[in-house]
């Protein structure tokens, strides 16, 4: 299966893509946003500039159709988003998002009702287009790296003006081993404080539910859930996070779930591994004293 | 200055896990049902449009007749007319058909707003399918849009920040949740006269689906027993928890 | 023999000056009417008719508050004093009417032994008693109590208190003088006294004192309008117009007449939703605002006064007072001026509407501005938002539930409500079929009900009856859940209804009936009491120590204090909590702020240590709201579960 990449250069992200991509037949191809050389080894590398998705589909559709790609991969981000629709619209392509499982058999599996149920595929014609949702798949080890060729045929039509990288502070959300999450139960903006106490002494990565982002008191960035981030982190420090089934869809792929919740019926504790049903305010000052007695 | 709001009436998106049932491979028809979250995100923001542009809104949805008294929470909240095209598919090139014809009808939209998602499905790409079908430029995740001498000035959250991005002409935009689109309570005047505001009902066409086959839909089974720490004395709590995670490797 | 007017010429005079102080009086009078009339002509109850109600009067509480003033001796001292100050006014006015009445008609009040007893001796009983009162009010204006001052404290009572004191002292000065020239009259006893330390020359002052005790006296009279003294007409006219029934009636609005289809233009304005503005009151609602004396008893029992937080009914009272004074009757910002955290910080549990002795309605005032603000507005704090929101879409407000419908009744077999055979319905309602803890409420109540043979039936949905939407402030929501519920139930057939919540019991018996839903509802505490009286129960008594908290909509507002009671003393031995009965402290969760953070002491903790603190073995409750909240409150204290409601109290010890 002639499968291409449209991706960002992250090797994380093309990894899990290559990863996919390999279960439907050989390495694919690469068309990268950005500029540099692409972490891997691909027959055929292209780059482009443009800033959006939206601008890269005339491009895009004229090399799948003249390489006679017959399967287009891109990550469940916002360059899938922008990507994936039109693009489908323009080949007639079937479009399948946010996918968590494959098989070589065309059938690949995706989440409905907030992560409640799971919903499986067959893909009846090429070519396709999948998202895949980051984190579901072990991104394959980059060998090597290969130098693009400029793709042509960037239109315009959408203008980036400025772009911010929201500052992290400490470790990213995306390959933090540990993370420590705050949600409503927080309470507030300032109290979100001692969870980067806590990130901090654990070496850990700070991430937060819609529920909280949506009040204000952390970035979107740092958001976690179906609509947010996917993490997969060893240990996930649930901290006032009710659990709600978009929320646990972020953290599917987390190993060891420790909730602290003072609502003992909340349902986070039926996904966690280890709960403390206490007012996290005196929960949390007690574990970073314990880790700092370790230390 | 015309807009559209595309919205969809889901099922309960907060019925607990425990309690989701499917029939034929669907939510239960017990749940009660409503318009999805991000959809009343996408009405805020028109909403807040029509505040400062004196914009139209119109209300543009895909469904049931059942769903209309959901959806005149949408006008209550402002929207100026719903539309609804009648039908019950669940494919998404079918569902961008129709609501490509019930743009089409209304002849003069300058915009087209949808949430990021919706609440059952999740895919996420009806909106932009659309986009492509009436060959508009299409971006996601918008949290702000503003007007400026014919621009339309936006904000994307995006993985790793805050994009601004700027396009002149018609678009289409799917909105995610931010503090400043938190959905509006409306008043009850604008709930009683909402009742009288009239609906268009239009009638679906069949479209062509996408070629995939749907083969199975299953609840999955979580299994995690949960081991509750003791509470009496924290400080041992603590340390009771950190020798467990260091004995289990995950720390 | 006395006579009037004796060694005073033209004494006539003195009514001539009465009738130009009674004008001003009047012109005071006016002038509070005119500020009250004001408000809205308010529509006629819908809550039926009131016995012993005599036109708008309710006698009974006209008699009982407003002329004993029971409700004033609660505080005993204060009570006392009062009494002294108003009888002993009363017997003075009696006394003077009477001298008038010899006057004019020639009635024989002093002779004999008339003479001796009423004019003589208890008219000085009086006057001294009416001293002792004014004493006690001084020191009072003098050494504040607290609830006097906070948030302010009126003022005006001075200068009145000051104006009586030297009428009275000078009305026996010149009694004394009189005395000490006519001769002893032991019945006189005061005066008589105060006759033997006069100085020889004291009848050359006679007159002075005379005319300067007359004058005064019509000073005062004149001037009781414009000084706190007004509530001498306002307080009894408050008592008289006011619905003695506890709890706030909050009528429902038809929102139906505002719905018709007809042509445009036929269509019925919709009035001002709730209040926003002085003008949008009643009148009697204005009358309450100007009959408050600010004397902050409300505020001394109000749990979010006590708790600190940024609500005092007083406080209400007192800007709403000043502003009615002040004729700013059309600004609307006066909800801002109050806050709206103020306004959802009230539980709506109504001890303050108990303890006010003008029965003042502050609740229905506070709730009046919900309403503006929730259903004309739209402000609402997030949380109370949420679970409107979730009434909304799914008729119940507990969003974030972890529950099922059916999950509180998982392994039971509960009979449903089968039209024309089942006798009662067992109404289950929002926050038992939600809440995982409150779900064991249901639970030992079927055990309960199939221990007796009680025929009972639940419904298939679960609903809930509104009555969160309606204590929140949103009206609208409540009037369509009621509707919907009243339609199932006279579909069914229903008559009698078992609630497990007093929120529920409250809501069918007082808001439902208007809707066109009249049914005969029992709480389950007296369910099961009738249960045990009627020996179907058989249980044994666990002998432990049980506190009872009264459920504020339970107790205070509906009456319920002693079926509850006689059932936790079947099962255990009952302890009764520093506040009990009518003067039970609210557990908090009222008012729709079991969906608030609150902010200061939480009020569910002081309660919940309250009942500790009595040593109790164990906590009940016959509120599902009360027990959630006492049992969140008592995690502060103690590890161990000990709040539980009546009917799993009772469900333990059937035999």
């Amino acid at each position: 299966m002639k499968t291409l990449i449209v991706e960002v250069i992250d090797a994380k992200r093309i990894g899990e893509l290559v990863t996919v991509g390999r279960i439907f037949g050989d390495t694919p191809d690469i068309v990268a946003l950005g500029s540099g050389d692409i972490p891997g080894n691909y027959n055929k590398a292209y780059c482009s500039d443009a800033a959006v998705g939206s601008n890269l589909i005339d491009g895009l559709v004229e090399l799948i159709k003249k390489e006679g790609y017959e399967l287009v991969l891109l990550s469940a981000t916002t360059v899938g988003a922008e990507i994936a629709g039109p693009l489908s619209v323009r080949l007639g392509a079937p479009v399948l998002t946010e996918i968590i499982g494959a098989k070589s058999d065309m059938t690949v599996t995706r989440p409905i009702y907030g992560g409640k149920a799971m919903t499986t595929f067959k893909i009846n014609q090429t070519p396709a287009i999948l998202t895949v949702r980051r984190k579901y798949f072990e991104s394959a080890i980059a060998e090597g790296t290969t130098t693009p060729v400029p793709l042509a045929g960037a239109a315009g039509a959408i203008r980036l003006v400025s772009e911010e990288a929201v500052k992290t502070e400490g470790i990213p959300l995306d390959d933090a081993e540990v993370i420590v999450s705050g949600g409503r139960g927080v309470g507030s903006g300032d109290k979100f404080t001692i969870l980067r106490d806590l990130a901090g002494i654990l070496n850990a990565a700070v991430g937060a539910s819609r529920g909280a982002v949506d009040e204000g008191w952390a970035e979107p960035t740092m958001q976690i859930g179906q609509t947010g981030n996917i993490v997969a982190p060893s240990v996930y420090f649930a901290v006032g996070i009710s659990g709600a089934s978009q929320h646990l869809a972020g953290i599917a792929n987390a190993k060891c779930v420790v909730a602290i919740n003072k609502d003992e019926d909340a349902n986070i504790f039926k996904r966690a591994r280890f709960g403390i049903v206490e007012d996290y305010a005196k929960v949390v000052p007690a574990l970073i004293q314990a880790l700092q007695e370790e230390q | 200055m015309h807009i559209a709001i595309l919205a969809k009436v889901v099922p309960d998106y907060e019925v607990p896990t425990a309690d989701f049932e499917l029939t034929d491979g669907r939510a239960h028809s017990r749940y009660t049902r409503m318009i999805g979250l991000y959809d009343e995100n996408a009405i805020e923001i028109g909403v807040q449009l029509k505040e400062a542009y004196g914009a139209t809104l119109t209300i543009i949805s895909y469904g049931k007749t059942q769903d209309v008294t959901v959806l005149r929470k949408a006008i209550a909240m402002g929207g100026d007319a719903l539309h609804l095209v009648l039908g019950d598919a669940d494919d998404p090139f079918v569902i961008a058909a129709n609501l490509k014809m019930a743009i089409e009808q209304l002849g003069n939209v300058d915009l087209v707003l949808a949430g990021q998602q919706s609440a059952d499905m999740d895919r996420g790409v009806v909106h932009s399918i659309l986009a492509g079908m009436l060959d508009y430029p299409f971006l996601p995740q918008i949290s702000t849009i503003k007007s400026e001498d014919g621009r339309w000035m936006v904000a994307q959250a995006h993985e790793n920040g805050v994009r601004r991005l700027e396009f002149s002409g018609k678009g289409v935009l799917s909105i995610t949740s931010s503090p400043k689109n938190v959905p509006r309570i409306p008043a009850v005047r604008s709930i009683l006269a909402a009742k009288k505001k009239p609906v268009e009902k239009i009638d679906g066409i069949p479209g062509t689906a996408m070629p995939v086959a749907e083969l199975s839909v299953e609840i999955p089974k979580m299994e995690s027993v949960c081991e509750f720490l003791p509470l009496d004395d924290m400080a041992q709590t603590c340390k009771i928890l950190l020798s467990k995670l260091r004995e289990e490797r995950y720390l | 023999m006395r006579i009037p007017y004796w060694n005073i010429s033209y004494g006539i005079l003195i009514d001539a000056v009465a009738l130009v102080a009674v004008i001003v009086f009047v012109i005071g009078l006016h002038g509070h009417w005119k500020r009250i009339r004001l408000g809205k002509v308010r529509i006629r109850s819908a809550n039926g008719d009131h016995p012993g109600k005599i036109g708008p009067v309710f006698v009974y509480s006209l008699l009982k508050n407003g002329i004993l003033g029971a409700k004033l001796y609660k505080k005993i001292f204060t009570g006392i004093a009062h009494g002294f100050l108003f009888w002993g006014m009363l017997v003075l006015a009696l006394g003077t009417s009477l001298v008038v009445f010899n006057l004019l008609f020639g009635l024989p009040v002093f002779e004999g032994r008339f003479n001796r007893l009423f004019m003589s001796f208890f008219l000085d009983l009086a006057g001294l008693l009416v001293l002792f009162g004014l004493l006690f009010f001084l020191l009072r204006r003098w050494l504040p109590p607290e609830r006097l001052i906070t948030p302010k404290e009126r003022t005006g009572f001075g200068v009145q208190i000051g104006l009586l004191a030297t009428v009275i002292v000078t009305g026996f000065l010149v009694e004394a003088i009189r005395i000490a020239s006519t001769g002893p009259d032991p019945y006189s006893f005061v005066g008589n006294f105060i006759a033997g330390w006069l100085p020889a020359d004291a009848l050359s002052a006679h007159r002075i004192f005379w005319w300067f005790h007359g004058l005064l006296c019509m000073v005062f009279i004149a001037y009781i309008p414009y000084s706190p003294m007004m509530h001498m007409v306002l307080v009894p006219t408050n008592i008289a117009l006011a619905n003695p029934r506890p709890g706030t009636k909050m009528g429902v609005l038809d929102f139906s007449s505002f719905d018709n289809d007809a042509e445009e233009g036929a269509e019925e304005e919709i009035p001002t939703l709730g209040c926003a503005s002085l003008a949008d009151f009643t009148r009697k609602r204005l009358l309450d605002f100007a009959a408050c004396l600010w004397c902050g008893r409300c505020h001394e029992v109000c749990p979010a006064a006590i708790t600190k937080k940024p609500l005092s009914p007083k406080g209400v009272m007192v800007t709403l007072a000043e502003r009615l004074a002040a004729g700013e009757v059309e600004d609307a910002t006066l909800i801002d001026d109050i806050t709206e955290e103020a306004i959802f910080a009230c539980t709506t549990c109504t001890a303050c509407l108990e303890a006010c002795p003008a029965s003042i309605n502050q609740p229905k005032t506070i709730l009046k501005f919900r309403q503006n603000l929730v259903m004309e507005q739209s402000r609402v704090p997030e949380l109370m938002a949420k679970a409107i929101n979730s009434l909304e879409q799914r008729a119940h407000p507990f969003f974030g539930t972890g529950s099922g419908p059916k999950d509180w009744c998982k392994g039971l077999d509960v009979p449903l409500f089968a039209a024309g055979e089942t006798e009662y319905l067992l109404w289950i309602g929002c926050s038992v079929t939600y809440e995982e803890r409150a779900q064991k409420i249901a639970r030992a109540m079927v055990r309960i009900l199939e221990s007796a043979g009680v025929s009972y039936g639940i419904l298939e949905e679960s609903r809930c009856t509104g009555d969160p939407a309606k204590q929140m402030g949103n009206e609208f929501m409540f009037t369509e859940l009621a509707q919907t519920n009243i339609d199932e139930f006279n579909e069914l057939g229903v008559e009698k209804i078992i609630t497990l919540c007093p929120h529920c019991y409250n809501s069918f018996d007082r808001h439902y009936p208007p809707l066109g839903g009249n049914y005969e509802v029992i709480p389950h505490s007296v369910f099961i009491n009738r249960l045990i009286s009627n020996d179907k129960l058989a249980l044994k008594n666990s002998l432990e120590r049980i506190c009872y908290h009264d459920p504020c909509y339970l107790g205070r507002r509906n009456l319920f204090f002693n079926e509850p009671r006689e059932v936790i003393r079947k099962v255990g031995q009952l302890v009764e909590m520093p506040r009990s009965g009518a003067e039970s402290f609210c557990c908090g969760g009222g008012g729709g702020n079991y969906w608030a953070e609150e902010v200061g002491d939480r009020i569910n903790q002081v309660r919940s240590k309250e009942a500790l603190d009595t040593g109790a073995d164990r906590i009940a409750t016959a509120c599902p709201f009360c027990l959630l909240m006492l049992t969140d409150g008592a995690k502060k204290f103690t590890e161990e579960q000990k709040t539980f409601d009546i009917a799993e109290l009772v469900a333990e010890q059937l035999t």
